[in-house]
């Protein structure tokens, strides 16, 4: 198996806080990961120690091929316009400044605006497109979606699909379940510097598949379980209501969202 | 064209669209000019002989002192900085080329003066312009280091600007431009000779070279340039 990326017990700690665990990662070529956890959980700096940005305590971090970085707290002068942004970063980078890159990521209209004058889903779609311009093979993605609205969230993960068409690796971190579940191939749910799960989104599923949530309508109000073994939980149920004289007037069961089961695993729960 | 100098020329057009930055390079010292310029030159009409030298110390210090720190507080004090680290800029690329940005702007201006001074106050070109020029060049050089020190040093980009109050304050009030520094208390002249901008105004308004008011430039400059790599260092691995 090749893998765009190998990390084995990466340790990182702030003062006598041990943020990052030792933590193990292994990412596919040409897939796209999430990185997940709740705030704090260790996600951005787990991600700087592997870019190579944040100096770690211990462990390996092995990037196989081109990185292309974006940060979730990045900016630019306030006076540049789009067009100089990517013109000066291609420079830098001794490549060729193609500014239609900004065309493809549906933002040509900012080549000419300064970036005090961007609003936030062009700034994201600025700095996606210098982390481009390098042409990376591995691109890491923190926090891609924050502060879009749903047309810029959709526009962005068509880009990132496309990217990953493209043959290239995609590494995000993220703390929303619903963007990993309908990107991703792989995930990670980082806890408290450790990981909590590792595997693809159809193995969480398939991992929390067995898990359900009841609710239960009778006169006296809605009565919520929840359940690991559907038949044999149902029928205790039932029979308890009918002990107590509850006339059932509504029953519902559901498998509960990935998102409610992200969130369990994610805090420990 | 490389990165370096596409950087000199981009930054070039930034400064020209950053207000701050064109009020204190030129808006200002020309305002300052026009007033002060007609006030010494009618109050004390031998002020005619030294106008060019002591407008261009207030206008170097204060486009130095005022207008760099702020431009490098938006590159090292926020998250430009992680933009650039993130995807191959160098670091120290925003520290240089805000210094030779700011430096060009300089020396236009010290031209503006140096050109217009004599017409609009019948102020007294220098006698030997070499001396005034090269006055100049060392005396913008060593401000912008002084001033990089603020924009790298100050954690906080709205303290940014009231060092650098502090500093200009005493630079142009203590280096003789405002009066003889030869009436001012002799700790308020010790003081005063902290700074570049008293060295550059002899430097400017001396008859010849002199090692005398070049080495404490060069002192102040090497200090700068060493604390500004110390700091530099600092954010980079911070």
């Amino acid at each position: 198996m090749t893998y765009a990326l190998e990390v084995k017990g990466l340790r990182k700690s702030y003062g006598e806080r041990e943020v990052l665990k030792g933590i193990d990662l292994c990412v596919r070529r040409g897939e796209i990961f999430a990185l997940l956890g709740v705030n704090g959980a260790g996600k951005t700096t787990a991600l700087a120690c592997i870019e190579g940005l944040r100096r770690y305590d211990g462990g390996t971090v092995s990037v196989n091929g081109r990185m292309g970085i974006q940060l979730q707290s990045a900016a630019l002068p306030a006076h540049i316009k789009g067009a100089e942004a990517v013109r000066l970063f291609a420079k830098w980078n001794r490549k060729t400044a193609d500014v239609s890159m900004l065309a493809a990521l549906g933002v040509d209209g900012i080549a000419n605006k300064q970036y005090l004058e961007m609003s936030t889903g062009q700034k994201r779609r600025l700095h996606l497109a210098l982390t481009l311009i390098c042409d990376p093979d591995i691109v890491f993605l923190d926090e891609p979606t924050a502060g879009l609205d749903i047309e810029g969230r959709i526009s962005l993960h068509e880009y990132i699909r496309h990217l990953k068409a493209q043959g290239k690796t995609i590494l995000l971190a993220s703390h929303d379940m619903a963007e990993a579940e309908s990107l991703c191939d792989s995930i990670a749910i980082l806890r408290d510097g450790e990981i909590a799960f590792a595997g693809t989104v159809l193995a969480l599923t398939e991992k929390i598949g067995k898990h359900y949530n009841i609710q239960i309508r009778t006169a006296q109000g809605i009565e919520t379980y929840e359940a690991d073994d559907i038949g044999d939980s149902l029928i205790a149920i039932l029979r308890d209501c009918q002990e107590r004289n509850a006339a059932i007037q509504d029953i519902r069961v559901d498998r509960g969202s990935l998102e409610q089961h992200f969130l369990k695993i994610a805090k420990g729960e | 064209m490389n990165g370096f100098l596409y950087g000199v020329l981009l930054q070039w057009k930034l400064d020209l669209r950053n207000r701050t930055m064109l009020i204190t390079c030129y808006g200002v010292p020309l305002l300052f000019f026009g007033v002060m310029g007609g006030i010494f030159t009618s109050v004390m009409p031998e002020s005619r002989e030294t106008l060019i030298q002591s407008m261009t110390v207030f206008a170097v210090t204060m486009g130095a002192l005022i207008g760099l720190p702020p431009s490098l507080a938006e590159i090292y004090r926020s998250d430009v900085k992680n933009a650039y680290q993130a995807n191959g800029v160098p670091l120290s690329s925003g520290l240089i080329l805000t210094n030779i940005s700011a430096f060009v702007h300089l020396l236009m201006m010290s031209a503006i003066l140096y050109v217009s001074a004599p017409v609009v106050f019948d102020a007294k070109i220098p006698e030997h312009p070499e001396i005034y020029f090269s006055g100049a060049v060392v005396l913008i050089s060593v401000s912008l280091s002084v001033a990089s020190i603020i924009g790298l040093a100050v954690k906080d980009t709205a303290n940014t600007s009231m060092v650098s109050i502090l500093l200009f304050l005493p630079s142009t009030m203590l280096s003789g431009i405002m009066f003889p520094s030869e009436m001012l208390p002799e700790a308020f002249v010790r003081i005063g000779q902290l700074f570049p901008a008293t060295w550059g105004y002899r430097w400017m308004t001396a008859p010849a070279f002199s090692l005398g008011t070049l080495c404490p430039l060069c002192g102040i400059f090497l200090i700068a340039l060493l604390a500004c790599g110390i700091l530099l260092r600092r954010i980079r691995t911070r």
